[in-house]
């Protein structure tokens, strides 16, 4: 697999998505004496074209790496961040790519990528629980971290009536909360 | 003083209901060589049933409250409960999770309270010896 | 039942949290079928305790610094590590060079503790607790030198955004060359320890294999992935902090032994082989530690108005003694308070990979198997065997299970 610069793997990716790739940014910062760069590229994609994303990643760099998702609640959209790297395994030359896809709260649901990386199953299950996507495919339904008397449709990122209610918060004895 | 009540030395069990793991390597490394407690006859058993000293650290997290209750009726009488570092005295820095059962003191009855974060192999020892000294002192008084 | 017909069943053990030899809760719950594992489900969330929520909606960034220090003990230099360079890359604040050299001869420090604290408890996990002590015991130099660098043992508050807070001078370096030298002088009697003796080597050899192509897909990170072949480490594959000058190269076994299996033997000669990097490492950088300032910005309160103004997202990966570290921080202008902060430790990789090393094996190579992953997580304490078809519990404490697996050490070598 030959490697690409980050200009070039932007490129890649607007002749496969076409419009669905809303924007894309290129980070670069020299490190250290030897002044090396380190590079991240940040992808936005409109969530119709995210299965052809990842398919696409997948073409770049054989079992790509999946760091984790990352999530936010940003007001009527769910953001998620696939953290991949690709060209690892070779001195000096990993690229980090963050793909950000928005996803509506009217319609909270994402497509599983579990068949093309088995190991995103963690992460996946840890995005349905905390942010409360719904993940369409996932072979594993259950909790990852929350204790199973949980409550339901509580989802501790949340910021809107979905998150984390005052009285849940564990404020000791004696003191006033501080967060809110 | 003339340690007389126990026959044998302590045996120590220790619990971890949450912690970040830095207390467990402290009690971990108060036993090696380096410092040595085993030469005190204190040791580590895997069961609280012979036990007579709980260690316990961490803020409790939801999930380990009913472990926790259920070791601490396992473990027989006397027995003196060791709370060590900060989190299990009174949070730590994760107060106000909403994943919390409040600090261990909520949940078991303890005696002596260790703070640090973490504390050191010697505050250990010496809170096991003042554990030691309390319940040679409960002894002479006939009990709880 | 005719005569000579031996039914078959299986019984689901649970393994519950708690390990005695230390370390964070986690629950297996095995499939057995007479002493073979046939399939495993790993239970999480016993030390779920919100840090990244916490982060989120309670502290400013410097706060979070300190919170991210304790998420794990072992590993409380990685995640400071990781979200310092997330801060300064949405920051775009450049860490003098000082400063990184400074952080890269920390960071192996802990590598080498690290190492020396798993070879304990592997070793006590087959049943010879003369290895562990002698392991942790050799583990203090380091923890000494540690203290007298930094201060403390284990959270050692010496990252700050922008640099370090403290500085190695001229007067210590005598101190950590005698430290260095000492583990110089005792590695090859560790090598023979831990790879010529002939009970570890019946225990660990071709005992929990995870082949490469697994690896990769269920990215298997740090000394575990390396051991099957995946040559993925940070320091080699991504330029960060000083590493980028120093062309460092992941260590997979066939540098010792010409082979890769993605056994237990393996990982042990990955740790091995890498404490010997790290002693490398380290001279390296105290030779060419340029001068300078060690801080970017040195007073807090500016910093924090810098903080609070900016506007940027960056990541930080860092390669902790088991594998990569990831942090992703978005800061938001005006707000106090992260605005999205999302931690990815190592181990939560490397688990999804533990059915797959586990499954084939007996119940009694359970722990160790499970300990050469190097959880950041405990093993075992109460085994609840269950009976399938009449639903009946017996009990097992942690003893019984860690017995069967010293048993079986005292079984081979008769």
């Amino acid at each position: 697999m030959a490697i690409l610069s980050p200009q070039a793997v932007v490129d890649s990716f607007k002749t496969i998505i076409g419009d669905s790739l809303i924007d894309s940014r290129i980070y670069e910062q020299p490190v250290a004496v030897k002044k090396n760069i380190f590079r991240t590229i940040w992808l936005t994609v409109k969530r119709e074209a995210f299965r052809k994303a990842i398919e696409h990643i997948c073409k770049l760099q054989q079992y790509p790496h999946l760091a984790v998702i990352s999530m936010a609640d940003r007001g009527d959209n769910i953001e998620l961040i696939y953290h991949f790297t690709i060209y690892f395994a070779q001195q000096l030359q990993e690229l980090s790519l963050g793909l950000r896809v928005l996803v509506p709260k009217s319609d909270p649901r994402i497509p599983t990528i579990t068949d093309l990386i088995p190991g995103a199953i963690f992460t996946e299950r840890e995005a349905q629980e905390m942010i409360g996507v719904e993940v369409v495919g996932i072979p594993d339904n259950r909790r990852l971290f929350l204790p199973d008397d949980f409550p339901k449709g509580v989802c501790p990122w949340r910021t809107d009536e979905k998150g984390l209610k005052p009285d849940m918060l564990r404020v000791l004895p004696g003191r006033q909360p501080k967060s809110g | 003083m003339n340690l007389t009540a126990f026959k044998r030395a302590l045996w120590v069990y220790h619990l971890n209901t949450g912690s970040c793991n830095g207390c467990d390597i402290e009690i971990l490394a108060a036993l090696t060589p380096r410092y040595d407690v085993e030469r005190f006859g204190i040791r580590l058993v895997g069961t609280p049933r012979h036990a007579d000293v709980l260690l316990v650290t961490g803020p409790v997290i939801k999930q380990m409250v009913p472990r926790l209750r259920r070791i601490y009726e396992q473990t027989p009488d006397p027995k003196a409960v060791l709370v060590i570092g900060s989190c299990g005295s009174e949070g730590g820095v994760f107060y106000e999770s909403y994943n919390l059962a409040g600090p261990i003191d909520q949940i078991i009855p303890v005696d002596v309270y260790i703070p640090g974060c973490p504390p050191r192999p010697e505050a250990i020892i010496e809170g096991v010896a003042k554990a030691w000294v309390k319940l040679e002192m409960v002894q002479k008084q006939g009990g709880k | 039942m005719a005569i000579g017909e031996i039914k078959k069943t299986s019984y689901s053990i649970p393994v519950g949290p708690i390990h005695p030899a230390l370390k964070e809760p986690v629950r297996l719950d095995l499939t057995i079928d007479g002493e073979k594992v046939i399939d495993v489900d790993v239970v999480l969330g016993h030390i779920h305790r919100g840090i990244e929520w916490l982060g989120m909606n309670r502290n400013n960034p410097i706060q979070t610094l300190y919170l991210a220090e304790r998420i794990c003990g072992i590993c409380n230099i990685c995640h400071p590590y990781a979200f310092v360079m997330a801060v300064e890359h949405a920051t775009e604040i450049v860490p003098p060079l000082r400063a990184e050299y400074i952080r890269a001869i920390i960071c192996e420090l802990e590598r080498i503790h690290s190492h020396m604290l798993w070879a304990g408890v592997a070793a006590h996990e087959i049943g010879f607790d003369t290895v562990f002590y002698i392991a942790w015991r050799v583990r203090e130099n380091v923890m000494d030198l540690i203290e007298y660098i930094t201060g403390n043992r284990i959270t050692k508050g010496i990252f700050t955004i922008g640099g370090m807070r403290r500085d190695i001078t001229e007067e210590q370096y005598p101190t950590i060359r005698k430290c260095l030298d000492y583990y110089k002088g005792i590695y090859d009697q560790l090598g023979k320890i831990f790879l010529n003796d002939r009970t570890i080597i019946m225990r660990t050899k071709n005992v929990g294999i995870l082949s490469k192509e697994d690896a990769l897909k269920l990215l298997t990170v740090g000394p575990t992935g390396r051991a099957s072949g995946v040559a993925k480490d940070v320091r080699q594959d991504q330029p960060y902090g000083s590493y980028a000058d120093l062309g460092i190269k992941a260590q997979t076994p066939d540098l010792l032994t010409g082979t890769v299996v993605g056994d237990v033997y393996d990982r042990i000669i990955v740790r091995l082989l890498e404490i010997k990097q790290s002693i490398g490492i380290i001279e390296q950088c105290l030779e060419k530690m340029p001068s300078g300032p060690i801080l970017a910005e040195p007073k807090v309160a500016r910093m924090l108005n810098t903080l609070k103004k900016t506007e940027g997202e960056g990541i930080g990966r860092a390669e902790a003694p088991r594998g990569e570290v990831f942090h992703y921080v978005r800061l938001e202008s005006g707000r106090d308070t992260l605005a999205t902060w999302k931690v990815r430790a190592p181990t939560y990789a490397n688990l999804m990979a533990i059915p797959k090393i586990l499954i084939g094996g007996q119940i009694a190579d359970v722990p160790i198997a499970f300990a050469s992953v190097d959880p950041c997580l405990s093993c075992t304490n109460r085994v609840v065997l269950i009976e399938r078809k009449t639903n009946r519990k017996s009990y097992l404490t942690d003893k019984d299970l860690h017995e069967l697996s010293v048993g079986k050490t005292r079984k081979l070598k008769c």
